[in-house]
């Protein structure tokens, strides 16, 4: 047997004739609900978008919490902390872009290739920060998870007002994103200000916002999808 | 399309009587009962309808429309299995056994597509049953351009070796 048999095979198969009146019965219920809509703005808007909030975020949270973080890392643990946040926070905000309209391409990739640079950040966190023993880890450690949260809670609001009017077919995956990346506005705000470099301190209480968001953007966002197909 | 979303009801009503029947054609193949299709069909208008501000004037139409009846495909799946877990399968296995039973050595097109695994299914029938290319399956299923000709490729490996198998086994017969 061949491709072409094969062919053959898949296109000759009977399929069930569409059921008369189906059609007029769908065309009846959708005219009855026919009000103009607004297309969704250009993908360069969406982007410009997020980056500015993104950015803006950090950039208030690092102006307003200060930046004692910044002054004590090394060249070294600069590069390995920011050059891959930034990674996972472009590729993210692409990602958010591709998802907002139904089929558009590389939707499902660019936001594994994100979980892939995440993962690089975390090794890269591993390698240049050492761990040690801290007295009062909780207590200093709720103090930094705090601080980011307080920062990623504007950055998701912002991010979901600009979002839901798209993601009409993946609700999940988009929260999860948008999610991820209001985490990672909170972490690159503590990485700014934050003058412990315990790894234990680094991983536990500061990676924890980019982790709780993205749960936190799942949830809403598949609860929020979950209600708006009971409405219909 | 743009006609429509902007509430101009010929345009509705023309994209409905055009593209009605491919989308019949996509659940009715994975499906194959006319009743669930034609539910499906008219389910997955009235999701296009309601998001149709999502669909950006100049992309390709295609891919927009099969992503939304792919996500009401699978979201009716889901909600068909709550309902089917909740009940007693009984009856229905001897029945399934009858028809297999009595079946054709060589397996029809609902047999044969049956034994592969979801993904490939899915991508076999919006390629043979609707026609749709390479570009516009790897859109509609989020998935890339490779993605899609591996699927393709694994399906016709396995949909081969099942005809050879039936084909052998219906020469072996006396």
């Amino acid at each position: 047997m061949n491709p072409r048999d094969l062919d053959e095979l898949l296109s000759a198969r009977d399929l069930p004739p569409l059921p008369p009146g189906r059609v007029g019965q769908i065309e009846r219920a959708v005219l009855a609900d026919l009000k103009p809509v607004r297309p969704l703005a250009p993908a360069g808007a969406y982007l410009a978008g997020l980056a500015g909030i993104f950015i803006a975020v950090c950039a208030a949270g690092a102006y307003i919490a200060g930046q004692y973080g910044w002054l004590v890392l090394s060249d070294l643990q600069r590069i390995a902390v920011f050059v891959p946040l930034a990674a996972v926070a472009a590729v993210l905000v692409f990602s958010l872009v591709r998802q907002m309209s139904p089929g558009a391409k590389h939707t499902r990739s660019s936001a594994l290739l994100a979980a892939v640079l995440f993962s690089l950040l975390l090794v890269g966190m591993i390698a240049v920060f050492q761990p040690a023993h801290e007295h009062a880890f909780v207590a200093m450690g709720l103090g930094c998870f705090r601080m980011g949260m307080i920062v990623a809670m504007p950055a998701a609001f912002l991010f979901v007002l600009l979002l839901h009017r798209g993601a009409a077919v993946s609700p999940a995956l988009t929260g999860a994103a948008a999610g991820g990346l209001a985490g990672l506005a909170g972490l690159a705000v503590l990485e700014v200000r934050c003058p412990n470099l315990n790894l234990y301190h680094i991983i536990v209480w500061h990676i924890s916002v980019v982790v709780v968001c993205m749960i936190a953007g799942l949830v809403f966002s598949s609860v929020t999808f979950r209600r708006w197909r009971s409405n219909q | 399309m743009s006609r429509y979303q902007q509430a101009d009801s010929a345009a509705a009503s023309e994209l409905i009587d055009r593209l009605s029947p491919q989308l019949y054609r996509f659940f009715a193949a994975e499906l194959g009962n006319a009743d669930d299709a034609s539910d499906m069909l008219q389910e997955a208008w009235l999701r296009i309808h309601r998001v149709r501000h999502t669909y950006r004037p100049g992309e390709p139409l295609l891919p927009w429309l099969y992503a939304i009846a792919r996500c009401v495909r699978v979201d009716s799946f889901r909600k068909r299995r709550r309902i089917a877990s909740r009940e007693i399968g009984v009856e229905s296995l001897p029945e399934r056994a009858a028809i297999l039973g009595g079946a054709p050595a060589v397996p029809g097109f609902d047999e044969l597509i049956a034994t592969l695994p979801q993904s490939q299914r899915e991508v076999l029938t919006l390629l043979k049953v609707n026609g749709l290319s390479l570009e516009e399956v790897a859109r509609a299923t989020s998935s890339s351009v490779g993605s899609v000709k591996q699927k393709a490729h694994r399906a016709y490996e396995r949909l081969r070796e099942l005809l050879q198998g039936a084909e052998a086994k219906k020469g072996a017969v006396p």
